[in-house]
């Protein structure tokens, strides 16, 4: 049974057409990763996701249920979002990020809170950094509290929106790594990101997404060796010759 | 020097001179606070009742207040410098304008009192406006920004139509125009001791209403340029809109808004003094009294500005350093700007 499936939708703004009939699967524990040109729908179609965008039509299940069935704020819960800006809340320390949606999503008492709070901090590598806020915080450090943020919640999927795309390139690595982490251990990952080298080791499956269609999608070694479509190799070869 | 002016809670005052500025300012408030004290009938009744009748005098219903500082050192100054300023003729006039300054501290000297007990009652007419005006203000400011086509319409027309006529015609509006005084009057407490006097009240409303609407506009501009991403990252997290801008939005904005809100509170200290013209016997009307009771309207006009000057520079002070309180690194911090 897939743990998400997204089936036949269609998103556009106003006039502009942005997803069209975008069907696909992912199984629990899977991570996978969407690329394609800017402007593609990349980002919108991870937001209809977790209904930051609502779809035009289509059906989008988690968990075999549709998710227009269930509260927003109680979907939002269960799928997690990293954002390419980071996003922290600027006023708050690094643990007070990471308690807020504990406290007043979850209900956890402050104790209980601060500690899980701790704890994901130390899995990021960030247990020295609780205190500080997020202007006092490397764009790599940032990253990874909000990461542990999303981790926190205990979500059954996590959205990747580009995450390493504001980042200097010496700042990427730190990230990748707890993402590929992540991965490892079993977390359910759909990831919009240029990352190639990630792409290639964590994916389990790649899809390519161009002018809001599904062009092409299967696992990395076909995409990158051998894709059908011209249009995929040129697209994934300029992207692995600017990043690695 | 240095080290003082790295923790500077007064904008751009420094040093030895902000030393200075806290040093009157408090004496002003400390001279304040003890006339109060001694002025206020509660206080006198408390200790009345403790036993203690004469330890606080309140003099209930004297007219006319004892001043603390004596007034004849400054007047026999005065005398001293006209008398050098007679005997040297024609260029006399240098000595007599030397002298004003010492005349001037007499006869404030004597009207002190009077205009301290003003003051108690500029002081609560912000002080109170102030308050509850926010407390208007925030749900305003909230519901122009993140409320529907309908509610957010509806606010911004309270604000236009609050922001766009006089205070005094809304101060007259609802003392002469409505039944406010009659209605507030007719409630049993005002008759108690202590209470305000019901022309108070009905300047205590029209200043809310008044400051609410300034103060939902310096609201918004401040959520407004709190980062959209922030709610977004509230949202995707579970918080529900209205959580989101409770535990997120509203907490940086409201940094935000701290400059914008000691504006307001600055003009509404001076803007109170319409509060006069309604019969309530703030410092302002203070010294009108008694600028028409001795005709030395030059002295008290300038004796009244310099008090309401005092209020203004210590309220300020005062917000600055709860802006540096509140601030956290990113929000509101003035390391950059040094």
């Amino acid at each position: 049974m897939s743990l998400l499936r997204v089936d036949s939708v269609d998103k556009s703004y106003g006039d502009e057409p942005v997803l069209h009939d975008v069907s696909f699967e992912m199984d629990r524990q899977q991570v996978e990763v969407v690329v394609g040109p800017s402007g593609s729908g990349k980002s919108t179609l991870l937001r209809c996701v977790n209904r930051l965008t609502e779809i035009d039509s289509g059906e989008i299940y988690l968990d075999d249920e549709e998710i227009h069935s269930v509260d927003e704020n109680e979907l939002r819960r269960r799928v997690g979002m990293v954002f390419q800006d980071f996003n922290l809340f600027a006023h708050l320390t690094a643990r007070g990020n990471i308690t807020l949606g504990l406290r007043e999503v979850l209900g956890l008492s402050k104790a209980e809170a601060e500690a899980k709070a701790d704890d994901y901090l130390d899995r990021v590598g960030l247990a020295d950094q609780s205190e500080s806020y997020p202007a006092e915080l490397s764009g790599g450090q940032q990253q990874r509290v909000g990461i542990a943020r999303a981790l926190a919640m205990d979500p059954e999927l996590i959205l990747f929106d580009e995450p390493t795309s504001a980042l200097d390139p010496e700042l990427i690595g730190e990230v990748l790594r707890v993402m590929e982490d992540l991965a490892e251990g079993g977390m359910t990952m759909l990831c919009v990101t240029h990352e190639m080298g990630f792409a290639r080791s964590a994916a389990d499956t790649i899809t390519f997404l161009d002018d809001g269609k599904i062009v092409e999608r299967g696992p990395p070694e076909q995409l990158f060796e051998n894709p059908e479509h011209e249009r995929t190799g040129t697209f994934l070869g300029e992207l692995t010759g600017l990043h690695q | 020097m240095s080290a003082d002016t790295v923790d500077s809670a007064v904008g751009t005052i420094r040093g030895r001179k902000k030393v200075v500025a806290g040093v009157v300012g408090g004496a002003l408030w400390l001279w304040l606070l003890a006339r109060w004290a001694a002025h206020n009938t509660l206080l006198d009744s408390v200790f009345t009742t403790i036993g203690l009748p004469d330890l606080i005098r309140s003099e209930v219903r004297v007219g006319v207040r004892e001043p603390w500082i004596p007034a004849a050192p400054f007047e026999a100054i005065a005398d001293a410098i006209g008398g050098v300023a007679a005997a040297v003729g024609p260029a006399g006039f240098f000595f007599e304008w030397l002298a004003w300054p010492f005349e001037l501290a007499a006869f404030a000297t004597s009207t002190g009192p009077a205009l301290a007990e003003g003051a108690f009652i500029t002081v609560y007419l912000t002080v109170f406006s102030m308050a509850f005006g926010l407390v208007i203000a925030v749900p305003l400011a909230v519901t122009r920004v993140y409320g529907g086509p309908v509610s957010s319409r509806l606010s911004l027309a309270y604000t236009e139509l609050i922001r766009g006529t006089p205070l005094l015609a809304q101060l007259f509006f609802f003392y002469f125009g409505l039944p406010l005084a009659g209605i507030i009057g007719s409630v049993g407490i005002m008759e108690l001791s202590g209470m305000p006097r019901t022309a108070a009240v009905v300047a205590i409303i029209a200043f809310t209403i008044n400051s609410s609407a300034y103060q939902a506009e310096y609201i918004r501009a401040a959520l407004q340029s709190v980062d959209e991403g922030q709610l977004t990252a509230a949202r995707s997290v579970g918080l529900s809109k209205l959580e989101g801008i409770r535990h997120v939005v509203l907490p940086q904005g409201l940094r935000f808004a701290i400059p914008g809100w000691t504006n307001e509170f600055v003009y509404l200290i001076k803007y109170s003094s319409l509060a006069a013209f309604i019969t309530v016997p703030d410092m302002f009307r203070r010294a009108r009294d008694i600028g028409s009771d001795t005709f030395q309207y030059t002295e008290i006009y300038v004796v009244v500005g310099l008090c309401y000057l005092g209020l203004v520079i210590t309220t300020a002070m005062a917000m600055n350093r709860l802006e540096d309180r509140l601030s956290v690194p990113g929000i509101g911090q003035s390391a950059g700007r040094e």
